[in-house]
């Protein structure tokens, strides 16, 4: 007996330690138990993935035919009571319950007698259970029982053996698998190929028949990236955007469907998230999962885990490649930003080259269209005309054909196709859309078809009417000269928004230069106009020079001559008229008489009645004439009120204008012997011909009787009196001499007004005189002599 | 016989003037300044002044003032070398105002007219 159960030993050892299959090995030990213990049947019944039911694996009497399945779940007749209590038992046909409890037997031996039952486990778990059945009423010996232990402790060392190996399998395949796509991340493959490999990796190692993914925009739901792989049955529940829904508690987010087509085969998905940091969402799910059978089989949570795994490094991948791309499209800003700066920086040296508006409307308009420069199609400067408050077109150009020289030279020369905006122009109004709009608000448009805003004005829409433009102000001191435009209209290409940016900082340095430039002309203009007036007033200092010489010599010669002339012809009174003497005499008188009538055309032309003209204060003249008047003022009781307003001064003769005052004066204190008051007012007055000075100087000394009033301004020649109408007479030939007028404002029983208007000093005794000089007296009227 | 009184401080002029006017018949007197031309006009019951403008200590403008101020109704002629004093209203206060010349006809029938005769 003992030499019998070493040899079954020796042969369990051998069979364990062999290195056939693990299934081989375990069928083998089996049999080996079946043949040393000489039962009829010895089964292996092994515990499912749930743990609930032990289903027959192995029979000593070889593979067990489809219709031979047989199982038990935990707890149920002899085999699942052994797994439940991992407790070996041994029973008999004819003791209560046994017949019935394990009746699913009868069908391997509808005749056995004795059943046993010994669980297959270590101290961990439990693999299964080992049923053996006789027809004889037999027991098990301790020393068989000690045997079938130590057969059960190999054979679950077996099992143990083979599920590690098959999960090491399974986790050597899973990590090259990742290798291999972390290889495929580390490499420079597109990422579209990359997410082809992944989606077919995970397809092929979960031996799925299908996989795919998808990633769609958070916000606008549209569709990124979609990538699919091998057949994805249509019967298959589409996959959620994000199933987050789905899944149970404490499970990471899942999506698990299930269908049944038409002839009846079940169709399976799984689905997870992906999940990213920005607004990106998707799903990576595989679809109907191949098994040995030929059917297809739900999908297990070791599957699920795999696909959690796939998709973090699809995350990865897609986040990498986002930033990527951010880092490309940073470096290529940059690039072209410095390009930018670079052009601005050789519009701008181009620019410095000339100080002429044109010129540099021209530099302008090349910057604006050359490919090197801002790489417009079209550029036109509109400029501000202060007087007409209109928008006028000023210069605009073209892009020529492409591909011309690209050089710092191209900006200098004039842009070759010119676009004629002499006449191009609208009012400074807000109604007058963008353009207007740009100078008004001081502001940049960027202007399209489809906006809401209103577009250019129907006056311009005939020679310019782009879809899109963009319109920069041109401001120098908080104060809009000007405008540009650009557009790409010829080709219809869009335009972006940086170069917005860079034409508002070219539009800066444009703006500055053409101010300049004016500036500029506008000091070349004022000096000639300086050197002009210089040379006028040097001609006007010799000829007044030359003047008083003349007219000094003249008055000089001019009484010797009288004495001469007048002696001369008392002599011819007294010479006989046949006298040789006679003849003399007649000869000094008649060459008198010519030098008298040189002398004469020699004052004329010298102007011997020029006047004292100057520029002097209204105010000033009244109050010093007032201080001449002041103490018969006094003694008379008169009291004075002046209301001067700011005025221009007056060209006139100080003198005169004071006499004029004097004499009016004068004449008012007389109306008001007996006291009163003297108003004189001072105030401008706006006529046709331009701006006058008024004066009116009012008494309370009843008014001017009727009937001498037609006479008061009669000449001084008229009268020997020293009083009303003298004075009044002077008063009128100084005024109508500055060209001037007085009037007269009689109201009866109240007072007399005397208004006195004089055009103010506004021009220069130099301007006035143009090409010859004529006297400031001689001028004809205040129109003619004022500009 | 009409009493006429010439001021000038040329010697020559007031020679030739009252040369003249003796020859037609009136009584001359002469001065050398605007001063001068006061006092005669104080003593003489004069019926006709001719005062030349540009003169020392006093000129004829001051002169024609004053002359003015004691007799307003004694004629005042102003005979200068300068036509430019027309311009001054102070000139406007004489009777006649006449640029000199070596033709004395003109002056000769101004005194007629003032002396209405």
């Amino acid at each position: 007996m003992a030499s019998e159960r070493a040899g079954f030993l020796t042969q369990m050892v051998e069979v364990f330690t062999s290195t056939v299959s693990f299934g081989e090995r375990l069928n083998n030990m089996v049999h080996l138990l079946a043949r040393y213990l000489k039962v009829d049947l010895a089964l292996y019944f092994g515990l499912d993935k749930a743990k609930e039911t032990l289903v027959l694996n192995i029979s000593s009497q070889g593979p067990i035919p489809p219709h031979m399945r047989l199982e038990f779940p935990l707890g149920i007749g002899l085999a699942g009571e052994a797994a439940a209590t991992r407790k070996y038992r041994v029973v008999h046909r004819d003791q209560d319950g046994v017949q019935e409890a394990n009746a699913a037997l009868e069908k391997l031996n509808p005749a056995y007698h004795t059943l046993a039952a010994f669980p297959v486990a270590d101290d961990n778990f439990l693999y299964g259970v080992l049923l053996l059945m006789d027809r004889a009423d037999r027991a098990i010996t301790p020393a068989e029982r000690q045997n079938i232990q130590l057969a059960c402790l190999m054979l679950s060392s077996t099992l143990r053996q083979a599920i590690v190996q098959e999960e090491a399998k399974k986790r050597i395949a899973e990590l090259s698998v990742l290798f291999e796509v972390g290889k495929a991340l580390s490499s420079t493959v597109e990422l579209d190929e990359l997410l082809e490999r992944i989606v077919s990796t995970t397809a092929k190692v979960i031996t799925a028949r299908g996989a795919a993914l998808h990633i769609i925009d958070g916000v606008s739901k549209e569709i990124q990236v979609s990538s699919r792989y091998g057949k994805i049955p249509a019967e298959c529940p589409a996959l959620p955007a994000l199933p987050a829904g789905a899944g149970g508690a404490g499970e990471p987010p899942h999506f698990e469907g299930q269908s049944v087509d038409s002839e009846g085969r079940s169709h399976y998905c799984v689905a997870v998230p992906l999940t990213f940091k920005g607004q990106l969402e998707g799903t990576l799910g595989v679809y109907d999962k191949f098994s040995p059978s030929g059917e297809f089989a739900p999908f297990d949570p070791e599957n699920r885990q795999l696909l959690y795994t796939m998709a973090g490094v699809v995350v990865n991948a897609i986040e990498n490649a986002l930033t990527y791309q951010q880092v490309e499209a940073l470096a290529e800003k940059n690039e072209r930003m410095v390009r930018n700066l670079t052009t601005l920086q050789e519009i701008s040296q181009a620019l410095l080259t000339t100080v002429q508006q044109d010129r540099l409307l021209d530099i302008i308009l090349q910057g604006l269209i050359l490919e090197q420069g801002l790489g417009f199609e079209r550029a036109i400067v509109f400029m501000v005309d202060e007087t007409t408050q209109t928008l006028k077109g000023a210069k605009g150009a073209r892009r020529a054909a492409a591909g011309q020289s690209v050089s710092f030279r191209a900006l200098l020369a004039p842009p070759s196709g010119p676009i004629p905006v002499a006449d191009w122009e609208l009012p400074l109004r807000a109604d007058q859309g963008p353009l207007a709009l740009a100078v008004l608000r001081k502001q940049p448009y960027h202007y399209r078809q489809t906006s809401q805003e209103p577009g250019l004005p129907a006056s311009l829409l005939g020679k310019y009417a782009p879809g899109e433009f963009f319109v920069v102000p041109l401001v120098v001191k908080d104060q809009a000269t000007g405008v540009i435009v650009v557009d790409n209209q010829d080709s219809g290409r869009p335009l972006e928004s940086e170069p917005l940016h860079v034409l508002q900082m070219f539009a800066t340095q444009a703006a500055l230069v053409l101010e300049n430039a004016h500036l500029y002309s506008t000091i070349e203009a004022n000096n000639r106009e300086l050197l002009l007036i210089r040379e006028r007033m040097l001609e006007s200092d010799r000829l007044a020079a030359l003047s008083s010489l003349a007219s000094g010599m003249a008055h000089e010669i001019r009484n010797p001559l009288v004495s001469i002339g007048g002696f001369a012809r008392r002599i011819a009174k007294t010479v006989e008229a046949n006298s040789p003497l006679r003849g003399y005499v007649e000869v000094i008188q008649e060459e008198v008489t010519r030098l008298e009538k040189l002398l004469r055309e020699i004052l004329d032309f010298t102007g011997e009645n020029l006047s004292y003209y100057g520029d002097h204060e209204m105010a000033k003249l009244i109050d010093d004439t007032l201080i001449l008047v002041q103490r018969d003022l006094d003694a008379a009781k008169i009291k004075v009120a002046k209301e001067f307003a700011q005025m221009p001064r007056l060209h006139c003769d100080d003198r005169q204008m004071k006499q004029v005052f004097y004499n009016l004066f004068q004449n008012a204190m007389q109306a008001m012997a007996q006291g009163g008051t003297l108003t004189i007012r001072t105030y401008p007055v706006e006529k046709p011909d331009g701006l006058y000075a008024a004066v009116a100087i009012s008494d309370t000394g009843g008014g001017i009787p009727l009937e001498v009033l037609h006479n008061i301004f009669n000449p001084f020649f008229s009268t020997k009196d020293y009083g009303t109408g003298l004075g009044l007479a002077i008063a009128q030939r100084i005024i109508s001499r500055h060209y001037g007028q007085i009037e007269v404002n009689n109201e009866m029983g109240k007072g007399v007004t005397f208004i006195v208007t004089l055009p103010v000093a506004k021009y220069c005794l130099v301007k006035d005189v143009g090409q010859e000089a004529v006297p400031a007296s001689a001028l004809k009227a205040p129109k003619g002599g004022r500009r | 016989m009409k009493k006429i009184l010439v001021a000038d401080d040329e010697m020559s002029i007031r020679l030739l003037y009252s040369e003249e006017l003796k020859e037609e018949g009136y009584e001359v007197y002469l001065a050398a300044n605007g001063r001068e031309a006061l006092e005669v006009v104080e003593k003489i019951p004069l019926d006709l002044v001719i005062l030349d403008i540009k003169m020392p200590e006093m000129d004829g403008i001051e002169a024609l003032r004053q002359i003015k101020e004691k007799r307003p109704d004694l004629p005042v002629v102003l005979s200068t070398a300068y036509g430019e004093y027309r311009q001054d209203f102070a000139t406007w206060a004489s009777d006649e105002y006449l640029v000199k010349s070596s033709d004395l006809e003109d002056l000769k029938a101004m005194v007629k007219r003032h002396l209405k005769e």
